[in-house]
């Protein structure tokens, strides 16, 4: 029997409300984006954003769908990693929905979401590229577990993009107005930040910043970045590959919108003879859909909802997930 | 001529040269990269390849010997080591004397000041000895904190691959044995701390 899950994301700018059935059909997706008036986010000012936005949401996706509460078999929201206030906002508004109406609720992982949402495009086995503001890993299942197999060892590559475009004077998000901006074909000579299967962009921004302040021109400078920081991602994603075994590539994460990115990818996949995944943007960015999707498939599993799973958690790794769906 | 392993890196095949089975590590064109990029990540990391292995193989550590090195083909000639990777022999029952050889390779080669900048468990060959191979990575470094970075990526893909076994302790502990380990271990500390929500570990 198809069943329809509700989800709510609020780990970080993002406040979110989706619905999807069983069979993977999605009904809504609704979303609003905090942007900071300057500087970096707030967390106390954005969790302010989500608990205004996150009701007329909630109504919004309902309608679209055109479903009451009582056609809804499940309520998930994203348990963490994120911001303490703002995930604490979501997960209010979930038990609200879910205690008024008396529906089950589940408490999930973000970044498992990401990647779980990846495979409702076709992948069985993959290894995730997911990069986002504050999360930049590379993910694969092995062993009851989605394991980190390469992950940043100081910024997120989103975070870094941020602040180097905030820096520059550019407004959030900084990654798609650096995008609009990165021009040419001048390679700048900027720090490759490659370990094993880790990367670290403090030192390209830090670098990048320098290059701009000493008259090299904001779209070279932009180019620049872009070729680095990708090629970088793109060289850990194919370690994975070639460590794992693997033979499909999943992108995820607001940085995965990104056309050079995807281009890239769609290179380096096509080279290995490994197919690559790439999810519609409106499901790439932090979205609703997939907490409640992941809510559907962690439930497929006869998972047993405890006390835990109405908690918030802001250090929820993406390995501290028992995989029993699949 | 037989493709033995299409790593993220080069081609790794063997061939018969000179009267002898021997590896061609060819690095080949990555198609995303800029071509600027693409030249300098290539050059700089064959002939450091080249060099250091040259290095440690002159201090008796057990690495490849390497015969040729052919820079206009992006190409290494070297010995061909007949053995299975450390992955594989990890899953016997000799877990526990692999786990301790590697352990002081690693040292060996921290205390010749090299980092190997890739040791997974897929990068070390299981003879009757463990060789360490695949130094595209590596570089010439004292700093305790590359070091640490060394034993993360180890530990970590020996936790993503061999979880069965808690090899970290038996790892860490043969590894401690090196004289100068001290702060390499203190500085392990605060990189996996450093990690994203990185969990503290016992």
């Amino acid at each position: 029997m198809s069943k329809i899950a509700i989800g709510i994301e609020s780990t970080a700018h993002t406040a979110g409300v989706g619905l999807i059935t069983s069979e993977g059909e999605i009904l809504s997706n609704q979303r609003a984006l905090y942007v900071p008036e300057e500087g970096g986010i707030h967390p106390r000012e954005a969790a302010n954003h989500h608990s205004e936005k996150l009701p007329y949401l909630f109504k919004a996706a309902l309608e679209e769908a055109n479903l009451t509460p009582d056609d809804i078999s499940l309520v998930s929201y994203a348990r963490g990693p994120g911001l303490g206030p703002c995930l604490r906002t979501g997960a209010t508004a979930a038990r609200a929905f879910a205690y008024s109406n008396d529906i089950p609720l589940l408490g999930v992982n973000h970044c498992v979401a990401h990647l779980e949402i990846g495979l409702l495009e076709g992948a069985t086995d993959p290894v995730l590229l997911y990069l986002s503001g504050a999360n930049t890993q590379v993910i694969a299942y092995a062993a009851g577990r989605y394991r980190v197999f390469g992950e940043t060892i100081d910024i997120g590559i989103g975070n870094g993009l941020d602040k180097f475009a905030r820096e520059a004077g550019m407004g959030f998000p900084g990654g798609p107005k650096l995008e609009k901006v990165a021009k040419g074909d001048e390679l700048l000579d900027l720090p490759y930040s490659v370990k094993g299967m880790d990367l670290a962009f403090s030192g390209l921004m830090t670098a990048a910043k320098q290059k701009l302040d000493s008259g090299h021109s904001l779209s070279t400078v932009a180019y620049s970045i872009q070729e680095i920081a990708f090629a970088m991602s793109c060289e850990v994603s194919e370690r994975a590959l070639a460590h794992t075994g693997k033979k499909e590539l999943v992108l995820g994460g607001g940085v995965a919108c990104n056309s050079r990115l995807r281009e890239m990818t769609a290179i380096m996949t096509e080279e290995r003879g490994v197919k690559c995944f790439v999810p519609d943007r409106s499901l790439c960015v932090d979205n609703g859909v997939m907490i409640a999707w992941l809510g559907l498939q962690m439930m497929s599993a006869d998972y047993k909802i405890t006390e835990k799973d109405n908690e918030v958690d802001q250090r929820y790794r993406t390995d501290m997930v028992e995989v029993t769906w699949r | 001529m037989e493709i033995k392993y299409r790593g993220a890196e080069a081609i790794v095949e063997t061939r018969q040269w000179l009267g002898q089975k021997v590896i061609f590590k060819t690095r080949n064109k990555r198609g995303y990269r800029h071509p600027v990029l693409e030249k300098r990540l290539v050059k700089e990391r064959l002939r450091s390849e080249a060099r250091i292995i040259e290095r440690l193989f002159s201090h008796g550590v057990k690495v490849p010997a390497i015969y040729s090195v052919d820079i206009s083909k992006s190409c290494i000639i070297m010995e061909f080591i007949d053995g299975v990777t450390l992955e594989k022999a990890l899953r016997g029952d000799n877990f526990n004397q692999y786990l301790d050889e590697t352990a002081k390779l690693l040292a060996l080669l921290h205390s010749l000041n090299i980092v190997h900048g890739d040791p997974t468990t897929s990068n070390f060959m299981v003879t009757d000895v463990v060789y360490a191979i695949d130094f595209g990575l590596s570089s010439v470094s004292d700093d305790s904190e590359d070091r640490a970075s060394d034993l993360r990526v180890f530990l970590e893909s020996l936790d993503s691959h061999h979880s069965e076994i808690s090899g970290r302790e038996i790892f860490l502990s043969h590894y401690s044995e090196w004289s100068d380990s001290g702060p390499v271990l203190e500085a392990l500390k605060v990189l996996e701390l450093r990690g994203r929500y990185n969990l503290m570990r016992g």
